[in-house]
C-alpha cells in the first residue's frame, strides 16, 4: 500500500495518556521547523496539520514515523468513541520507526502509578517487556525523560531521515543519548569529587547527591551535556535529578537522599560499593578551604 | 438536533454535544474524556513530591502548577508554626518564571489556536506559518525561564522557603536580554508599534493604531461582525496577587475580596470534569478577569463598548503578555543577589498540616490543596482555571464558556467562541 | 625469590618490628636506630625503605587497617545475621588484642595520642580507610536487611568502637578480672541490642 514516490517520510505523532508536556517541550526545538521540513507531518496534537484527530481515528491514513506520547491503557481511554490503544497498534504495525516520546510512553512512566496494573508503556511496563514488545521492538526506539528533551527527538529524527544507525541498550535507548549519566557534565562535579554536600538549596556550591537526592550519578541521559532550553539543568539549577528517564520514575520523597547509616542507598552506576566506600572514607578525610567557601559573596 | 463534535488541538481533546434549534445553537454539553488520577497519585508521598508530581498535570503551564504547589506547601507550614519568610529575592524570581510561562502560553495561544482558527473561519488564510512565531517565541521566553528553574516544562526548582538557584549577575542579564528579544518580536511582529506608544492607547477610540499580527486579528473580528459575540455572565474572578496584580471578584462596576474558603467544587455528571463555583455563583477566571479586577484602563474601555464579548477577552490575553514583558523586565532590575535563594533549611520539615497556594496561570486561578498526616499526604485537590470556565452551570445558570456559545449561528463559530478562552483539557481531567 | 618480593617482606618485617617498639617503648622514644638495631639492618638502608619516622608510623597504621579490614571482609562475605556478625567482629577485635596486642595498642596509644604525627598524609580517615570501609558495609548491609536501626554513622561508629576500644584499653591496664574473651558474648550482645532496630 506504501506509496513508492513518496519523497518524505510521513510522521505521525498520536497521544495516549499524557499531559502534553513532550509535545510542548519539543516545540521549542530551535530548529523545529527545519527538521519538520524532512517530514511530512500527518498528524500533531498542536501543530495545524493535513488531518484531523477524526481522520486518523479511522484508520485510513499513512504513516511511516509513529511517535508515542503517552501512557498506554489497553482499553478505556476512547477518543471520539474509538479506543486509543487500538488506534495505535494499528499506526505501530504499518510504520516503519517507532519512537515513544517520552517516560509515560516509554515506562509508563506518572501515569502508571493511578492504575499500575493496566497502565504501561507502549513496550515496557517499567523495565519488563509489554506483550506489544514482541511484534514491535524491532522498529522501537525509546526516548525517556518526563519531558522528553527536544535536542534528544530533533536527533533521532534527523539520524532516521539520514539513515543512520542508531546503536541502542536493552531498552532501545539510543546509546548516544543515553549512555552517560545525567552526573557526566554537571557544574558540580568537584564537590562531587571531593564529596562535598551542598549546605541547602540555592546554593551554586556543593553536591546534591548525599542529602538533597540527586540521582544524577545513576541515570542515563544527556541532560548536562546537551542542555535545556539551550541554556541550563536541573542540577545546574540546585535541583535534584529526578531520575525522569528511567523505568522506576517516579519514586519518592524525591528531595531527599536514601541513606543507610549516612551511606547513600543507591551508588553511583556500576560502581561497587567497596570502592565508592574506599574513595569516600579517604576523598573526606581532606578539608579543602576552597570548597567550603562561596565562589561569589555580593554583600559588602 | 443533538451533534457531537471532537475540538482537538487544546492541550488535549473535549467533546462537545450541541444542541441546534434552526442552525443556532441552544445549549452545550462539555465533556472531557480521561480521569489521569494524579490527586489520587499524591496520596501517600513526601509533601515535597507534589512539585515534581503536579507540574506534570500540564505540558503548558506546568510551571504555575509548581507554584501553585510550592505555596501550598509554604502555607501548611506556616499553619503548623513553621515561619516562611521568604526574600525578596526569591519572591521576584518566582515572579519573573511565572511570568515567562504566561507569556509563552498567551503567544502559543494567539498564534495556534485563535489566529488559524479565526482564519479559517472567516475564509481569510494566507499560508502563513503562524505555528513558526509561537515556536520562535516561547523557545526564547523559556530560555530566560531556563536561566533560573533549570528548564522548561517540568521543572521543579520552587521548594519551601525559596528557589533552588543561585543566579549570578551575568544570568540575570541573559535573562533580560531574552525579555528584549521578546518585547522586539512584539513590536515587530505582534503589535506593529513601539511597546511606549503601545502602552500610551488606553481608549478603544485608539485602537486602530495597533498594527501586526493582533492589529489584523482585531480587524477580522471586528470586519467579520464577531467581535461582540461570546457574552457571558460578566462576572470576574482572581484569587492570587502577584504579577503586579490585586485579588478580587469584579461585578458590573464594583470590585470587591475574595476568600479561597467560598470555593465549591463538584463532581459533574458524564465529564471527568469537575465544576466549580464562588458563592454558588459562576465566575469567568483568566488574562480578562485579571484585567477587570486591576481595572487595566484599556480593558475597561473594551469592556464599556463590547462587555465581555470575544473582542475583549482576546484582547486582554495579548494585551496581558504585552503587561507582562514590561513586569518580567522589572522584576530582574530589582534583584539583589546578596540576598538568600532560600531561606528553610533544607530538612526542615512539618509532619501534619493543611495548606492551600493560589497562582495565576495562563489560563486564570489555579488552587491547590494539601494535607499531609504522618509526613505523608493524605489529600491533594487541584483547582484549575479552565474548571471555572468551562463547568456546565449550576441549576440556576449556565458555565461561562456555554453561555458564551449559546446563540451562535453555528457550530463552527460556536467552537472559536470556546477556544477563546483558552481551554486547556488536560488540566481538566488532572 | 624476586627482589621485588623479597623488599616487600623486608618492609613488613619492618613494620612489625616497629610496631612492637613503638607500643612498648613509645613512639617518641623510640628512635629509628633502635628499629635498625632490633632487625640487625643499617639505619641506612632501613632509611631506603622508609625515609621518615613520622612516615613509618604512617605505614603501620595503614598496616593494621588493612590487616584489620581483611578480616572484617571475610565476615562482612557470610551469610549471616547482622547480630552474628556482631559477634565475629568483636571476636576478631578481641582475638587480636590477645595475640597481636601491639596492634591493638599501637592503635590506641600512638595512632590516637600523636595526632601531629598523622596530620600531614594520614589526615582524617585516610590510613584507616581499609577498616572504616569494611565497617560501612557491615552497617550499610545490616541496614537494608532491617536489623539495624537507620541512624548517623557517627553515632553508631562511636558505639561500636568506642566500646570495644575502652575494654582493650582496660585489658592493657590490667584492671580486668578475667580473659578478655570472657567478655565476647555478652559485649556482642549488648551492642547488637543497641544498634537493633
Ligand atoms: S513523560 Fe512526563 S512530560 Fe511526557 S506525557 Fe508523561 S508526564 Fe508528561
Ligand atoms: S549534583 Fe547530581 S549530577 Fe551534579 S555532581 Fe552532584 S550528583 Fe552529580
Amino acid at each position: 500500500m506504501k506509496n513508492k514516490q513518496h519523497s518524505k517520510p510521513r510522521l505521525l505523532w498520536l497521544q495516549s495518556i499524557s499531559c502534553n508536556g513532550n509535545a510542548h517541550s519539543f516545540l521549542n526545538h530551535p530548529d523545529l521547523f527545519s527538521i519538520l521540513s524532512h517530514f511530512e507531518l500527518v498528524y500533531h496534537p498542536i501543530l495545524e496539520t493535513k488531518h484531523t484527530l477524526q481522520d486518523i481515528l479511522k484508520c485510513e491514513t499513512e504513516c511511516d514515523i509513529l511517535i508515542i506520547e503517552g501512557s498506554l491503557k489497553e482499553k478505556g481511554l476512547m477518543k471520539a468513541g474509538v479506543e486509543v490503544s487500538s488506534v495505535i497498534k494499528h499506526y505501530a504495525s504499518i510504520a516503519t520507526h517507532i519512537i515513544s516520546a517520552g517516560t509515560c510512553a516509554t515506562f509508563g512512566g506518572m501515569f502508571k502509578q493511578y492504575d499500575p496494573e493496566h497502565i504501561t508503556g507502549f513496550c515496557f511496563d517499567g523495565e519488563v517487556q509489554t506483550t506489544r514488545y514482541e511484534q514491535y521492538a524491532q522498529k522501537l526506539i525509546s526516548l525517556p525523560g518526563c519531558p522528553i528533551h527536544p535536542k534528544w527527538l530533533g536527533f533521532v529524527l534527523m539520524m532516521i531521515v539520514q539513515n543512520r544507525p542508531i546503536a541502542k541498550d536493552s531498552l532501545h535507548r539510543p546509546l548516544e543519548l543515553y549512555a552517560p549519566t545525567v552526573h557526566t557534565g554537571c557544574a558540580r562535579n568537584e564537590y562531587f569529587e571531593w564529596k562535598v554536600d551542598t549546605e541547602g538549596f540555592g546554593l551554586k556550591e556543593g553536591c546534591l547527591f548525599y542529602e538533597l537526592g540527586c540521582q544524577g550519578p545513576y541515570t542515563h541521559g544527556s541532560c548536562n551535556k546537551i542542555l535545556w532550553n539551550d541554556i541550563s539543568s536541573k542540577t545546574i539549577a540546585g535541583t535534584p535529578c529526578f531520575g525522569c528517564t528511567e523505568p522506576d520514575f517516579p519514586k519518592t520523597t524525591l528531595f531527599e537522599t536514601e541513606t543507610r547509616m549516612g551511606i547513600p542507598a543507591t551508588m553511583p552506576l556500576g560502581i561497587p560499593r567497596r570502592a565508592y566506600l574506599t574513595v569516600t572514607g579517604v576523598v573526606k578525610s581532606f578539608r579543602i578551604k576552597r570548597f567550603e567557601e562561596r565562589l561569589i559573596s555580593y554583600d559588602d | 438536533m443533538m451533534i457531537k463534535k471532537l475540538i482537538e488541538k487544546i492541550e488535549g481533546e473535549a467533546e462537545l454535544d450541541f444542541t441546534l434549534q434552526k442552525g443556532i445553537v441552544e445549549d452545550v454539553r462539555i465533556r472531557f474524556g480521561f480521569y489521569r488520577g494524579i490527586e489520587e497519585i499524591l496520596v501517600g508521598k513526601a509533601p515535597r513530591d507534589a512539585l515534581v508530581i503536579t507540574p506534570r498535570v500540564c505540558g503548558i503551564c506546568n510551571h504555575a502548577h509548581l507554584l501553585a504547589a510550592v505555596s501550598a506547601l509554604e502555607n501548611g507550614y506556616e499553619n503548623a508554626g513553621i515561619a516562611v519568610a521568604l526574600s525578596s529575592k526569591a519572591r521576584y524570581i518566582r515572579e519573573f518564571t511565572l511570568a515567562c510561562e504566561l507569556i509563552q502560553n498567551h503567544m502559543k495561544w494567539f498564534y495556534m489556536t485563535i489566529l488559524p482558527q479565526l482564519e479559517r473561519l472567516t475564509q481569510s488564510e494566507n499560508g502563513e506559518n503562524h505555528a513558526l512565531k509561537a515556536s520562535y517565541l516561547s523557545g526564547v521566553i523559556t530560555k530566560a525561564l531556563a536561566i533560573f528553574a533549570g528548564q522548561w516544562p517540568h521543572s521543579s526548582y520552587a521548594v519551601p522557603g525559596g528557589v533552588t538557584c543561585d543566579p549570578t549577575y551575568i544570568d540575570v542579564m541573559q535573562a533580560a536580554t531574552l525579555v528584549d528579544e521578546s518585547i522586539r518580536f512584539f513590536e515587530q511582529v505582534v503589535i506593529g508599534m513601539a511597546l511606549e506608544e503601545y502602552m500610551q492607547i488606553d481608549a478603544v477610540g485608539n485602537l486602530h493604531e495597533v498594527k501586526g499580527d493582533l492589529g489584523n486579528v482585531l480587524y477580522l473580528l471586528g470586519t467579520h461582525g464577531i467581535a461582540e459575540y461570546g457574552k457571558s455572565h460578566d462576572r470576574f474572578i482572581a484569587f492570587a496577587e502577584g504579577l503586579g496584580m490585586q485579588s478580587g471578584k469584579s461585578i458590573a462596576t464594583t470590585v470587591s475580596k475574595i476568600d479561597v474558603r467560598y470555593v465549591q467544587e463538584w463532581v459533574q455528571e458524564k465529564s471527568m470534569a469537575k465544576a466549580v463555583s464562588y458563592k454558588d455563583r459562576m465566575y469567568e477566571t483568566g488574562p480578562l478577569a485579571r484585567a477587570m479586577v486591576n481595572k487595566i484602563p484599556i480593558i475597561k474601555s473594551l469592556h464599556k463598548r463590547y462587555k465581555d464579548a470575544v473582542l475583549t477577552r482576546v484582547f486582554a490575553r495579548v494585551h496581558e503578555g504585552v503587561m507582562l514583558l514590561s513586569y518580567a523586565k522589572e522584576v530582574l532590575q530589582k534583584l539583589d543577589l546578596s540576598e538568600p535563594s532560600c531561606t528553610l533549611e533544607s530538612r526542615l520539615l512539618a509532619d501534619t498540616f493543611e495548606g492551600t497556594g493560589v497562582v495565576e496561570a495562563a489560563r486564570g486561578s489555579l488552587i491547590h490543596k494539601i494535607k499531609v498526616e504522618d509526613k505523608k499526604i493524605s489529600h491533594y485537590d487541584i483547582i484549575v482555571p479552565t474548571q471555572w470556565n468551562l463547568s456546565a452551570g449550576t441549576d440556576q445558570e449556565k458555565g461561562v464558556a456555554i453561555k458564551a456559545m449559546i446563540g451562535a449561528k453555528s457550530m463552527e463559530e460556536a467552537s472559536f467562541l470556546f477556544r477563546t478562552f483558552d481551554v486547556c483539557s488536560v488540566c481538566t481531567t488532572q | 625469590m624476586k627482589i621485588a618480593d623479597k623488599k616487600a617482606l623486608k618492609r613488613e618485617s619492618i613494620i612489625q618490628t616497629a610496631l612492637q617498639l613503638f607500643s612498648t617503648n613509645g613512639f617518641h622514644k623510640t628512635t629509628i636506630p633502635d628499629i635498625a638495631a632490633k632487625l640487625g639492618m643499617s639505619v641506612g638502608n632501613l632509611y631506603n625503605y622508609f625515609s621518615s619516622k613520622d612516615l613509618l608510623a604512617q605505614e603501620i597504621i595503614r598496616y593494621t587497617s588493612e590487616v584489620l579490614g581483611e578480616k572484617i571482609k571475610e565476615v562482612n562475605m557470610l551469610d549471616v545475621s547482622a547480630e552474628e556478625k556482631v559477634h565475629k567482629i568483636v571476636e576478631i577485635y578481641f582475638s587480636m588484642a590477645k595475640e597481636k596486642p601491639e596492634m591493638i595498642e599501637y592503635f590506641l596509644r600512638v595512632y590516637l595520642s600523636n595526632r601531629e604525627v598523622f596530620s600531614d598524609g594520614c589526615e582524617g580517615m585516610v590510613c584507616v580507610s581499609g577498616f572504616i570501609t569494611e565497617i560501612m558495609i557491615f552497617f550499610d548491609d545490616a541496614v537494608s536487611s532491617g536489623e539495624l536501626r537507620n541512624q548517623d554513622f557517627f553515632s553508631a561508629f562511636g558505639l561500636f568502637m568506642g566500646y570495644l576500644g575502652g575494654m582493650v584499653f582496660l585489658k592493657g591496664e590490667g584492671v580486668l578480672p578475667k580473659d578478655i574473651a570472657c567478655y565476647i558474648d555478652d559485649i556482642s550482645r549488648n551492642i547488637y541490642y543497641a544498634l537493633k532496630a
